[in-house]
């Protein structure tokens, strides 16, 4: 976006709301105020940089290559988490940490909470036989699965977006994680228990599918589907217990035709009295029917329904 | 010129979510919207048959297109996460011989094939672009004068940019330049094109519970008088879920939920009782006398 065209201040002017806070030394955080003057083509980080060297000699921010490689750059913008070296700067800006990891002072954040997760995802290829050397007899078939997922370059904005990762105790290890571990699942040469780690470590199956990583992702990654679903399936495949409400949906879809709410909810989680509140505020509107959960309501169609889906498991 | 469309409802509409057919069906006969409803189309399959096998996935959406393809019509959801299964495989089905011929192979059976001859579109997108905001204009006999309405999109009605792309980037305004058409006033919200977390209400609640309410929160706090939703699915958390984030929020937020063609019905003249009103968990009383119109 061009500066002019949002411009609201003073032409040729960037004015940025800047996140200042020292958790050893203040209080609370405050936003202070500065106008940069624009040059062509400027970016982010150029902005940052002017407020450093010229206006604010001791505010913290982070960067290294300055070529969308290193991924130490990410700050949210205006809201939304972006790569200070590779977008151009908005005539206003209000330029914040990234959410969801701890601040270490001003615009840097701790990445340590990713890189220990991060280990105990057993981060590495797990072989089953030794390493024979180089070239490894693969093709570009068998490394097609994580291609994208090799573009990450671990900047966390992700990260920030999610919003699952906001609820705090949430469990969910996060897309930035999932795109590392879903890469080493999809890599032919790792023998390592990826599904465990993705259902009880990771816990794939609290992904809301909302696709917010994907808006934010720099690079591009299809996060969701070629990351996070392939994962689910490994977990599916394994009978594991986090993918035991896409079991349960599928058995009733397949036994009756439709996606029955009150069958599935039944199927996934048992009775409970939470459960039973819920069944009634909804029965009490008419949103619910005893008969839809105890008795067999199939779809007319349900057998034929039942024979196209059926090709899936026939096919692989 | 009647507009026909091929209908799929999806298990939200004929199921928790019934007011949502109903109000959908109203609204389309007020505009000689004709809408065919596909016979036994079965399901999108959620966010759970993609979690099961890409196979599941396209075979099951396209059985949904190829149906509404026989009828000869593009097709018309009213959820969110359908819209974004249809047109996702619809997209790859189109592009993509070996899945085609996949699919097709599994559909031979009932003698249904894929041609890819068809768009998806949501209700929401025949209101406000097939239809055109001068001919909802001319039918507005109620206009919503005063009603401080929050619009809430649900993500999969404009998001991944692989299947929108840019062009329904612009989607954020969309329905609530339809809410001002109404005669109602937006409420500026942050959280308006958030997530709902309805794909994980079923095995973490808390953490949908704890999501919804946060959007609740501050559409309650900026004036919102109702929520208007094009998603069954968010409409579910919003409003059956919403004694639970009350619960989990400590305070009463007695917001009612609508869904899209509830508000353009009522605007458009039809009774509480015809869009189904009293379908809901959180009561509508307070809008409807702020209407003017008389109970469910």
């Amino acid at each position: 976006m061009s500066p002019s065209s949002r411009q609201t201040t003073e032409p040729g002017t960037v004015r940025v709301r800047l996140y200042r806070f020292d958790p050893e030394t203040d209080r609370e955080p405050r936003y202070d105020t500065y106008d940069v003057p624009h040059r062509p083509r400027m970016r982010i980080i150029d902005v940052l940089d002017h407020i450093h060297d010229i206006e604010a000699v001791d505010f913290a921010y982070r960067w290294f290559c300055g070529t969308k490689k290193c991924g130490t750059c990410a700050v949210n913008v205006n809201g939304s988490p972006k790569l200070a070296c590779w977008e151009e700067a908005e005539c206003e800006m209000t330029i914040e940490p990234l959410k969801n990891l701890p601040l270490l002072r001003d615009l840097v954040t701790s990445r340590d909470p990713f890189e220990e997760a991060l280990a105990t995802l057993a981060p590495m290829i797990a072989r089953k036989e030794s390493y024979e050397g180089f070239p490894e007899p693969l093709s570009a078939k068998d490394m097609a699965g994580g291609d994208h997922l090799r573009d990450c370059i671990q900047c966390l904005a992700c990260q920030s977006a999610c919003p699952v990762l906001q609820q705090p105790g949430s469990g969910f290890a996060g897309p930035a994680l999932l795109v590392q571990l879903s890469d080493l699942a999809q890599d032919p040469r790792d023998h390592a228990d990826r599904a465990r780690l993705a259902d009880e470590v990771a816990q794939v199956f609290k992904c809301v599918s909302c696709y917010e990583c994907e808006r934010v992702c720099p690079t591009g990654i299809p996060i969701v589907s070629e990351a996070i679903e392939p994962l689910k399936r490994l977990v599916y495949g394994k009978g594991a217990v986090g993918a035991r409400r896409t079991r349960a949906f599928v058995e009733v879809v397949k036994a009756r035709g439709y996606a029955d709410a009150a069958r599935i909810a039944l199927k996934t989680n048992g009775v409970s009295l939470k459960a039973l509140r819920v069944a009634l505020r909804l029965g009490r509107r008419g949103k619910l029917g005893l008969g839809s959960v105890l008795g067999d309501r199939s779809a007319p169609a349900a057998e034929a329904i039942r024979k196209a889906y059926q090709s899936h498991e026939d096919a692989e | 010129m009647k507009r026909k469309y091929a209908y799929f409802p999806g298990c939200s509409a004929k199921g928790t979510c019934r007011e949502l057919d109903i109000s959908t069906h109203a609204v389309a006969s007020l505009f000689d919207i004709a809408l065919e409803e596909l016979e036994n189309p079965g399901c999108t399959g959620a966010r759970e048959f993609r979690a099961v096998s890409e196979q599941l996935h396209l075979t099951a959406n396209g059985r949904i297109l190829a149906l509404a393809e026989r009828i000869g019509c593009d097709l018309v959801a009213v959820c969110d996460t359908c819209l974004l299964n249809l047109t996702e495989t619809n997209r790859r089905l189109k592009t993509d011989a070996a899945a085609r011929e996949a699919v097709n192979r599994a559909l031979a059976g009932e003698r249904l094939t894929f041609r890819g001859e068809r768009e998806v579109k949501h209700f929401l997108w025949v209101l406000t672009e097939d239809l055109g905001e001068r001919a909802l204009e001319e039918r507005l006999v109620r206009p919503l004068r005063g009603l401080r309405v929050a619009p809430f999109y649900g993500c999969h009605l404009q998001r991944p940019a692989t299947v929108y792309g840019g062009e329904r980037s612009e989607e954020t305004p969309a329905l609530d330049r339809l809410c001002r058409l109404l005669g109602a006033e937006t409420v500026p919200y942050e959280g308006a094109d958030k997530c709902c977390g309805f794909h994980v209400l079923g095995t973490a609640e808390e953490i949908a519970v704890r999501m919804s309410g946060r959007h609740l929160t501050k559409a309650k706090d900026n004036g919102a008088q109702c929520i208007v939703t094009p998603c069954p699915l968010c409409h579910t958390v919003f409003d059956a879920y919403q004694p639970s984030i009350e619960q989990e929020f400590h305070g009463a937020f007695g917001v009612p939920v609508l869904h899209v063609s509830q508000l353009v019905g009522l605007a458009c003249g039809l009774s509480a009782a015809e869009v189904a009103l009293s379908r809901h968990v959180v009561g509508c009383d307070g809008i409807l006398a702020h209407i003017g119109v008389g109970g469910p």
